[in-house]
């Protein structure tokens, strides 16, 4: 049976750093504890957490760019610490951003260059890499520096370097990061392309409206564990219902909130505070509670604003991130 | 793909191409390496001109040599620093090459440049002497020539990997920069120093190479009391052992930055 894109036991990392005047103090970090994950061939999967919950340091851990602590990470069947070489020409990472590429040159020589260092055919070289330009959307600036390219074009331009020797998984990291609306877009309906060519995509990205457009499964990755994986569908009746009423008003009481906790269906509720304003989130199982319903258990309220909207990633992320850090 | 061979020697090849457009692209490359010769030439020239063609001819072995150890030695060193400044340096570890071939690449268009830095002061200071500079043995110069470039070189591919090992190897560079300048013998023979400095200075292959270089060039010059001849052994062998040195360090420095993590740090 062919192994499937990605398989993860039982994986930590501890970064160790030396501090102190004489480097006499060494500081632990936990970047990852216990991670456990399977990607399959063909999917797009996203890998969802904070600032500083772990997604880069796993992305890196699978593309051979670090070395795990303990645990066992597979990227197509090899092993991440024994088989680096025998992975990377089947793997292709965007870390994106400013950095990454040789900017006094141009493009099409960047992608010449690792073209080279990946192999790549001789006699099909150039035109793979025109195929790429194209394919990008970079053909009529392939000869400029790469210092003259805007950030949509240098992010165009990693995404072209990291599918020049036709990988069968991209690890992309923030793919979208700092682009406009227009080339987020582009991009997005590009990396959907790839996966009906066949190529498994591993995200990681703050976007949740880009996790959700594009991502077949998702893990939400928080301090160093991962929280819950599976489809956004799924993930909604992880975090209470697929549907979420919203209330605006002030001063809210102790007793109100019990009514509202006491309706039919409604899984959760969360207080948030804006200013004077207090928001109440009811994440709903079913239909038997509708607006009309929450307004009447408010007697006391007319003028209150309410509400829906389907759970949306973001308030499942938002709960699952939350609920780890209580 | 090709097999591994062949896809290290086109690694070699994409590495020496980049590195040379990069050059070119670069004038904070392109001017030392082509003004600075000129300007150490006619110091060179200046300083020596009245005290015979010996003299002329040992300060333009000091100006070429100062010419070509930066470019060499350090180019080498600093051009991986570079990969680490522009985030290149993953990238580049995540291609199945391993690294090495990629310096070796630099190293030979730091390698070139030198020589065009070296030859470019013996050519200013031979206009503007206006006489022939007596070599002593021209054939084992021009080969020594080189082979002082080799010797550079090989310490630049050793540097390289202290720059990929960690983002402070600037500063041991810096801190080295002016005792291996004048340990090695770039400026003037290492037989001058006190004696308790040759023991340290011969453990660098461009120590034995610069003095056999001297010996091949100038009249009467005395130098190591063993001779031209143990000079080139000497030189050869360290030259060996550094590279020996550079091939195991590169696979320990890969697998350590691996293990610490710090690749992406400049």
């Amino acid at each position: 049976m062919e192994p499937p894109a990605i398989r993860i036991q039982d994986l930590t990392r501890v970064y160790s750093a030396r501090k102190g005047f004489l480097f006499n103090e060494v500081v632990r970090t936990e970047a990852l504890r216990g991670v456990n994950l399977e990607v399959r061939r063909g999917e797009i999967f996203g890998l969802l957490g904070p600032n500083g919950a772990g997604k880069t340091t796993l992305t890196k851990i699978l593309a051979t760019l670090l070395l795990p602590t303990s645990g066992r990470a597979e990227v197509l069947g090899l092993d991440v610490a024994k088989e680096a070489y025998r992975i990377r020409p089947r793997i292709g990472l965007v870390l994106g951003g400013e950095r990454g590429l040789y900017n006094r040159v141009s493009g099409r020589e960047n992608l010449r260059y690792f073209a080279d260092l990946y192999g790549i055919e001789l006699a099909g070289r150039d035109r793979r890499i025109d195929d790429m330009l194209q394919l990008v959307g970079l053909s009529d600036a392939a000869d400029r520096r790469v210092e003259e390219y805007s950030r949509g074009m240098k992010q165009k331009l990693h995404l072209a370097r990291g599918l020049l020797h036709d990988p069968e998984i991209l690890f992309l990291d923030e793919p979208t990061i700092g682009l406009d609306p227009k080339s987020a877009r582009e991009t997005r309906k590009f990396v959907r392309s790839l996966v009906a060519g066949g190529v498994t995509i591993f995200l990681t990205s703050h976007y949740m409206f880009e996790a959700e457009e594009l991502c077949q499964r998702i893990a939400v990755l928080t301090r160093g564990r991962i929280v819950a994986t599976d489809t956004v569908a799924a993930l909604r009746g992880l975090v209470g219902g697929d549907r979420t009423i919203e209330l605006e008003g002030h001063d809210f009481e102790d007793a109100e909130l019990d009514r509202l906790r006491r309706l039919p269906g409604v899984s959760r509720l969360l207080t948030e505070e804006f200013g004077p304003l207090e928001r109440i989130t009811l994440r709903v199982r079913g239909l038997e509670v509708d607006l009309p319903r929450v307004r009447s258990s408010l007697p006391g309220r007319p003028q209150i604003e309410i509400r829906e909207r389907r759970t949306s990633l973001e308030d499942i992320y938002l709960d699952l991130v939350e609920e780890e850090a209580l | 793909m090709a097999n591994a061979s062949g896809t290290r020697l086109r690694a070699l090849s994409a590495s020496t191409r980049l590195a040379f457009l990069s050059f070119l692209a670069d004038p904070q490359w392109v001017i030392p390496s082509t003004i600075a010769p000129v300007v150490f030439g006619f110091a060179a020239f200046e300083l020596y001109r009245y005290a015979g063609p010996v003299l002329v001819l040992e300060a333009v072995l000091g100006a070429a040599m100062m010419s070509m150890w930066g470019q060499t030695l350090y180019g080498s060193g600093w051009a991986t620093g570079q990969d680490r400044e522009l985030g290149t340096l993953e990238p580049t570890l995540t291609t199945p090459t391993p690294y090495l071939w990629v310096v070796s690449g630099r190293v030979i268009v730091n390698a070139i440049t030198g020589l065009v830095g070296g030859v470019l002061v013996y050519l200013v200071v031979a206009a503007a002497y206006r006489r022939p500079l007596p070599v002593e043995q021209p054939l084992t110069f021009a080969v020594l020539f080189i082979f002082v470039l080799l010797t550079l070189a090989s310490v630049g591919v050793v540097l390289a990997a202290v720059y990929v090992y960690t983002r402070y190897a600037g500063f041991i560079q810096n801190f080295g920069e002016f005792a291996f300048y004048i340990g090695t013998g770039c400026m003037f023979p290492v037989i001058l120093l006190p004696f308790w400095t040759n023991p340290i200075a011969l453990l660098l292959p461009p120590t034995w190479a610069l003095d056999a270089l001297r010996y091949a060039t100038l009249p009467g010059y005395v130098g190591f009391s063993w001779g031209l001849y143990w000079d080139i052994a000497g030189a050869v062998a360290t030259t060996l052992i550094y590279i020996g040195i550079a091939g195991t360090i590169f696979r320990r420095v890969e697998q350590h930055v691996l293990e610490s993590g710090n690749l992406g740090d400049y």
